[in-house]
């Protein structure tokens, strides 16, 4: 070992060559070091892929297509009218008219689809959507149309196909485009532009026609409230109207995945600190064996800061190769992925945007192993160098927890003993473990619950997965069925609004528990608490000016008026947010005959398909709610497969921490496990010492993460995802004792694998120190 | 209302910038508004987003369509000319506010900005007595709705004294309360911008200094007529002092036979008021709202000219109306007269209406003026929106002195040159207060070396203490139905301009 | 009746350029009672001579008896037990266990599984022999050298064994606490103790002195007493 002070290239070389040398004397270390540093890169670099990829897509996407601040539908009506009173509104930059038509009947190849929706252009290059692939609509009649990238990837159009289009014949795709006011198909309905001057040059329909659709760019979009009001007092005359911001598109588009975005960067967090702490008690350990050979050379002159650099440097060896494919393989496991939810909703892979973040992500994986090991090195050698030679670290109190006087505990209880006389380390540790092990739990609660869990678009909000045609007093008997948490009667009806705006308003009311049984996002405002008091959808809101605290006078089939007050605005999907939810008492005071069913909520872990057969055998035949799953289900996919390739590294991840908790554990007993084996001790109690330490730290951290994840972590993520859909955390017993099998196991391992080393080491070795 | 999620990327860049406007704002200096509303030191602006900022002043540019440019020598006159204050009482049961959704040329029926009108007419006064002209001339709409109430608060304001703008038991209860379920009204306290307790502040007492100065009224349309267009009926007169307001559009509301929505029409309504009493009807038949009875409220019909008279006039002076018209003489100092004709029509309809016997009375008028430089002004812009205007027009064509014709009623600021073989005068409007771009004019008649003269004038933006009136410019600008897209603040040329006139010949 | 029985024992140390041969065929028998002390330059290999018959490191050649066990050969598990049951070791450095206090540090031996039994009666027994009753309770750091080293020699007697190894005991002590437990160390009944040291006056106690030079033991006088 030199200790040659100064600098200069040869002294450079020289420490170079003492830090592979140091390295190549305990290789298993230095792997064990390398695992860390790739799990921690490859968990923070998924985190930016996903945080970065899929929290930016929107803003990407949308700006990319120049989407407008406000879009507006409308029943047909007269291009020059409707620009009339565009024109007449403040802070509009610009806007562009189209007819949207819809239940366009599509063919190509095999594929069929009725469902299909025309956007028929009108002029002006500002349209709202961008154009990915091919080129532009041409300005003349030809018959070119652009497909939606995400549907054209689902049936394998490709540019210069034709595709078959009921009404117009074949048409030529000229190119793909991405319009992040709605989703890509198979989640949203496939999309295809076209222009009215091919129309008017093949038809010879006049020039400027019918429009239903409005897309509004402000000079200043912050005073969208402010244009959004005088664009409702202005379109009397106007019906079927409704308003969608940019930001309340935003919202719609973004939920589901905006609730994976958010869990995984929680959980990617939670790993990555993990990850952070279990590498620095790694180096601090590291460094406490070194005290005595950093002190020699501490006495020989070296300084603090080469020794400290060395140390830095020792790590850096392992750490850069490491971090480099660890940040590869987190990128590979979730770009793909997460490069296809991103195409479902109609947004662009951020591409070479992710280089810089990532590059942060991979100099981070480097720097937090580095200055974990340089930071204790230098403080260490902050005392008297005597200190360091003498390699004292004792806890200098009184023993603790005094070794019982007869039998009881015997080596076990030694093991015990010796991890428990240090309570600093010791608590550090088993936070760490519990923090780990809380983790792992939720990401299995989280696995079980997402994959059962609807998430159709439409469907996001309902939490009763059974509804049933029966009257209300029925739910009395069904909610004693077996698996059913609760049963309640149900009314819905359409209304109208009383101020000829055509606006159908979707009427949903339950006797009590509303937000059990169905709770879309709060926007704003409250739930309702009071009588007469309603919430709205944000698309009604819009539509009617409505925010809390508004009157909202709606007309019901029977003729009557309902007269409410509006307490909150909700994030609804359903009925494109046209929707009141409000008490019964309130529906059926002004209507007695409101058609009513029972909405049942099923236990958790309940089984839908035995519920329905009991409910078959009381008389009332349920029907599933979310019934369009197969719109959900590739989102759903995507989201799980995320999830999943998170989990594993996750998992990885405390699999280290532990295994390393242990082997520091071990690491520091050598000289008495040494002192034992030179009194007698068999492999067997040296591994029943063994035990007894990673028992310690086990079992207070098995139980601690248990409770940290039903009281802490799963709350706090079933709050998070509160507004998207019932979340249920709480972990089961299955699930507790499967991941307390676990953790003995890997225990188990740990004792097993330390120990053979422990027991390979000369005894001679570990007296020597 | 739309909920907006910050994911941590926006917040950054929020942060981010937000920090960098604050060292933005710090550099460069925050421009203020002219303290006296002088729009020769500061303007209103919109940068094309709807919100009003303060903008550089605007020079006085010259116009020598009717003579060329010379030296300016003295002052012979300085006028401030208020125009179509529309004081309104927002709460009153005889107005049909759901006609506003129609769109033009209904839209008057309702603004956002309704109840501020004593606010903003107390800030023009503030103006006007910054400016001290020698006279102000109240151009005519003074109030709104014929209604005894609103004529008082008005006077008030312009008398100097405490104004109570409310009326009824609660001071304000009309369809822009935040229980009003209509979407299509702007009601402050859930409608962006959102100002609440808005129409509480807007019935609270204000006490106004008054203009302490001379001052001349025209008649206007809604001055006498109700709602600009009818001569108050015993149906109308019950509505306004009664308990039945007309809130809510009646059901299937439609348009009455051979009535066109025009897209142009005047802000003050369609010209035959046949129409306006056919809604009226409709809305009758309609569901009503109850509120509280006021007596105040009552309908004046043309003695509202007596009253006008009477307060312009002062205390103990008799009120020289003659047949209860405002036709009328009024010198400035010794070298210029003020012709005041009165063309409000007195069977009903919003336009002007020349009665037999004006142009020969206005013709006798402007020869007994002799050397006096003659402005003649009327409520409704002669050429257009009256009927006979023409023949008057051809009149002042006649007498070498006449310089300039101003009118309201518009509510645009319109500036046009008419030559004439005598010389030519300029035809001037002036926009309103209660639209925007809510301003008064300031004139100021000098003469000119060569024996001409020219009519220096500029606007003036009502200034205020408190906020309300910026709120109502504010509101008033963002209104789609209002003045901002139908350009009622005109060019620059028809703002602040030195118009020159040769000498005679 | 040789409790410590070695024969034809070779051991070479190092690696690569660094190996030498410090023990090139040692024989040495040891009785019961008998006190046998071993010296040597440092390096010679007294250490790692101590160490083979202890089963800490096996020899290259040779084979060694302890109680009549054979120690060389037996399998990992056999040699713990031998050690266990039939061996003392006391360092120069002590090793004690820091966590522990001297009471529980004495104890140690007697919790490893095949222990005989007795064993918290026979340690109370040796605490108060050695007179360490008063610091029992402490921890190593609070003792005293003489104190940590005299805990040692507790903790090898603990389980009552035949044979008694000790690696430069008085190495960390001053004169008077190592006149202490060289005493001690002379005065052991019935074992047969392995003293290896490099001090002349350690070697005073020892019933036989022998040295080891060049990888052999070479056999002297004897000792000053005999017992």
């Amino acid at each position: 070992m030199s200790a040659t002070p100064g600098g200069g290239s040869r002294g450079r070389r020289r420490r170079f060559g003492d830090a592979l040398r140091m390295l190549a004397r305990s290789p298993r270390r230095a792997l064990f070091t390398a695992a860390g540093v790739l799990l921690a890169a490859a968990m923070l670099s998924a985190a930016v892929v996903i945080t970065d990829g899929l929290g930016g897509g929107f803003a990407r996407a949308s700006a990319r297509a120049d989407l407008g601040d406000l879009i507006i539908r409308f029943d047909p009506e007269s291009a020059r009218t409707v620009a009339a009173k565009l024109a007449a509104l403040p802070d509009v930059s610009g806007f562009a008219l189209r007819s949207e038509i819809t239940s366009v009947g599509v063919r190509f190849g095999a594929h069929r689809s009725g469902t299909a929706v025309a956007e028929v252009l009108g002029p002006g290059r500002r349209q709202g959507f961008a154009v990915v692939a091919g080129h532009r609509l041409p300005a003349g009649g030809a018959p070119d149309v652009l497909v939606e990238t995400a549907w054209a990837q689902a049936w394998g159009i490709a540019i210069g196909d034709e595709l078959d289009v009921r009404g117009l014949g074949p048409e030529r795709v000229v190119g793909y485009a991405e319009g992040p006011d709605d989703v890509g198909y198979p989640l949203g309905a496939p999309r295809f532009y076209l222009t009215r001057a091919q129309l008017v040059a093949r038809f010879g329909i006049p020039t400027v026609g019918p429009v239903n659709f409005a897309e509004v760019w402000l000079r200043d979009p912050r005073l969208v409230d402010e244009v959004l009001v005088q664009a409702r007092d202005e379109s009397y005359g106007l019906r079927g109207l409704k308003f969608s911001t940019r930001a309340g598109v935003q919202v719609l588009i973004s939920q589901a995945a905006g609730l994976v975005i958010d869990l995984l960067v929680a959980l990617s967090v939670i790993a990555l600190v993990t990850a952070a702490v279990m590498l620095g008690a790694a180096a601090r350990a590291e460094v406490q064996r070194r005290l005595r050979s950093i002190g020699i050379r501490r006495a020989l002159g070296a300084g603090r800061w080469a020794l400290a650099a060395g140390q830095g440097l020792e790590v850096a060896l392992v750490a850069v190769p490491a971090a480099t494919v660890g940040t590869l393989a987190g990128f590979l496991a979730t770009h793909g992925a997460s490069g296809r939810l991103l195409s479902l909703l109609n947004e662009p892979a951020p591409g070479a945007g992710l280089i810089l973040p990532l590059l942060g992500s991979w100099a981070l994986s480097v720097a937090v192993p580095v200055l974990g090991a340089a930071w204790p090195a230098w403080r260490v050698t902050r005392g008297p160098v005597i200190g360091l030679l003498r390699g004292t670290d004792v806890a200098t109190s009184r023993p603790r927890f005094p070794w019982p006087a007869r039998g009881g505990g015997g080596l076990t209880g030694l093991g015990v003993r010796l991890v428990a006389a240090r309570p600093a380390r010791l608590v550090a540790t088993v936070a760490m473990l519990a923090s780990s092990t809380a983790f792992i739990l939720l990401m299995i609660a989280l696995a079980g619950t997402l994959s059962s869990l609807e998430t159709d678009p439409q469907e996001l909000g309902k939490r009763y997965e059974l509804t049933a045609a029966a009257p209300a007093a029925a739910a009395a008997r069904i909610a004693r069925l077996p698996g059913v948490a609760a049963a309640e009667p149900r009314y819905e009806l359409t209304a109208v609004d009383a101020y000829e705006l055509g606006e159908l308003v979707d009427v949903v009311a339950y006797p009590r528990q509303l937000s059990r049984f169905e709770a879309p996002p709060l926007a704003a405002g409250r739930r309702p608490h009071g009588a007469d008091q309603a919430e709205v959808g944000v698309g009604l809101a819009d539509a009617l000016g409505l925010a809390p605290g508004s009157a909202l006078l709606l007309e019901l089939p029977s003729g009557r008026q309902l007269d409410l007050r509006v307490s909150g605005t909700v994030n609804s999907l359903a009925y494109e947010g046209l929707v009141a939810y409000l008490p019964a008492a309130v529906l059926l005071r002004a209507d007695p005959a409101a058609p009513e069913q029972i909405a049942v909520l099923l236990a958790p872990r309940a089984s839908t398909a035995t519920v329905s057969a009991e409910m078959r055998r009381i008389g009332f035949p349920p029907t599933l709610t979310a019934g369009a799953v197969a719109r959900g289900a590739p989102l759903v996919a995507v989201l799980t497969t995320i999830l999943r390739a998170v989990a594993v590294l996750d998992g990885l991840v405390c699999l280290y921490a532990l295994l390393q908790a242990c082997a520091l554990t071990v690491q520091e007993r050598r000289s008495t496990v040494a002192v034992l084996r030179a009194c007698g001790a068999s492999p067997g109690a040296i591994a029943r010492l063994l035990s007894g330490a990673v028992v310690t730290l086990i079992a207070p951290a098995a139980a601690l993460g248990v409770l940290a994840e039903a009281w802490l972590l799963g709350p706090a993520l079933a709050r998070l995802a509160a507004g998207y859909a019932s979340l249920d955390l709480a972990p089961t017993r299955v699930d507790v004792l499967a991941v307390l099998a676990g953790l003995a196991l890997a225990g188990a391992i740990a004792v097993w694998a330390v120990t053979r080393r422990a027991l390979a080491e000369p005894v001679l070795a570990g007296l020597a120190r | 209302m739309t909920a907006r999620r910050l994911n941590r990327r926006e917040a950054l860049l929020a942060a981010a910038g937000g920090a960098g406007a604050l060292l933005l704002t710090g550099c460069g200096s925050p421009r203020r508004p002219a303290a006296d509303g002088s729009t020769l030191a500061s303007t209103w602006v919109d940068p094309g987003t709807g919100q009003l900022q303060v903008g550089p002043g605007e020079p006085l540019r010259a116009r020598v369509e009717l003579g060329p440019a010379r030296p300016v020598g003295a002052a012979l006159a300085r006028i401030a000319h208020l125009t179509d204050a529309h004081v309104l009482d927002a709460s009153s049961p005889a107005r049909v506010p759901f006609l506003a959704r129609f769109g033009p040329p209904l839209q008057s029926t309702f603004r956002p900005q309704e109840t501020l009108t004593v606010q903003v007419l107390a800030g023009a006064v503030h103006a006007i007595r910054a400016f001290a002209p020698e006279l102000v001339i109240e151009g005519g709409d003074l109030v709104d709705n014929n209604q005894a109430n609103e004529l008082a608060h008005a006077l008030t304001v312009l008398a100097g004294g405490t104004v109570h703008p409310g009326s009824g038991p609660d001071g304000y209860d009309g369809v822009q309360l935040s229980s009003d379920p209509d979407p299509f009204y702007y009601r402050p306290d859930i409608d962006a911008p959102r100002h609440p307790g808005l129409l509480r502040a807007a019935v609270a007492p204000l006490s106004v200094p008054g203009l302490d100065r001379p001052w001349v009224p025209v008649l206007g349309d809604h001055d006498a007529l109700v709602a600009g267009e009818l001569v108050p009926t015993p149906v109308t007169r019950a509505l306004a002092v009664g308990d039945r307001a007309l809130w809510q559009p009646p059901p299937h509301l439609h348009l009455p036979a051979g009535f066109r929505l025009n897209p142009s029409g005047s802000p003050d309504g369609p010209p035959d008021p046949r129409f306006v009493a056919a809604f009226l009807a409709q809305a009758l038949a309609g569901p009503t709202v109850t509120v509280g009875a006021d007596p105040t409220r009552a309908e004046l019909a043309f003695t509202v000219a007596d009253r006008l008279t009477a307060a312009a006039a002062g205390p103990g002076r008799p009120s020289p109306t003659v047949g209860g018209r405002l036709d009328g003489v009024r010198d400035i100092g010794a070298a210029v007269r003020l012709v005041v004709l009165d063309v409000t029509r007195r069977d009903g309809g919003s336009g002007g209406l020349v009665v037999p016997g004006q142009p020969a009375w206005l013709a006798e008028q402007l020869a007994a003026a002799g050397d006096r430089w003659v402005i003649v002004v009327t409520h409704q812009p002669l050429a257009g929106s009256t009927e006979g205007g023409e023949r008057l027009l051809e009149v002042m064509d006649r007498f070498p002195r006449v310089v300039a014709c101003l009118a309201g009623h518009t509510h645009r600021n319109r500036i046009a040159a008419r030559p004439s073989p005598a010389g030519g005068y300029w035809m001037i409007t002036t926009s309103s207060l209660i639209d925007f771009p809510q301003q008064s004019r300031a004139l100021v008649l000098s003469e000119t070396s060569g024996g001409g003269v020219v009519l220096d004038t500029w606007m003036l933006d009502h200034v205020d203490d408190g906020a309300l009136g910026s709120v109502s410019r504010q509101l008033a600008n963002l209104d789609a139905q209002g003045g901002r897209p139908f350009r009622f603040a005109g060019t620059p040329r028809d703002r602040n301009v030195r118009l020159f006139r040769r000498a005679v010949a | 009746m040789a409790v410590i029985e070695a024969r034809g024992l070779v051991k070479a140390v190092g690696t690569g350029r660094a190996a030498r041969r410090v023990l090139s065929g040692v024989n040495l028998s040891v009785d019961a009672g008998e006190v046998v002390a071993v010296l040597g330059r440092s390096g010679s290999g007294k250490s790692t001579l101590l160490h083979l018959l202890g089963g800490l490191d096996p020899p290259d050649e040779g084979e060694i008896t302890i109680a009549g066990e054979r120690l060389t050969g037996a399998r990992a598990r056999a040699q713990d037990r031998i050690r266990l049951g039939h061996i003392g070791f006391v360092f120069q450095q002590f090793q004690l266990i820091d966590e522990l206090s001297g009471r529980e540090n004495v104890l140690v031996p007697t919790r490893l599984p095949g222990a005989p039994a007795g064993g918290v009666r026979r340690a109370e027994a040796l605490i108060d022999e050695l007179g360490l009753r008063a610091v029992a309770a402490h921890r190593p750091h609070e003792l005293s050298g003489g104190e940590q080293q005299r805990f040692a020699i507790a903790r090898a007697l603990v389980n009552d064994p035949e044979v008694i190894l000790a690696d430069e005991p008085t190495g960390s002590l001053d004169a008077a606490n190592g006149a202490t437990v060289l005493e001690l160390l002379a005065h052991m009944t019935g074992r047969a103790v392995l003293l290896v040291t490099h001090e002349p006056e350690a070697a005073a106690i020892a019933d036989r002195v022998l040295t080891l030079e060049d990888g052999e033991l070479v056999g002297a006088g004897a000792g000053a007493q005999r017992r």
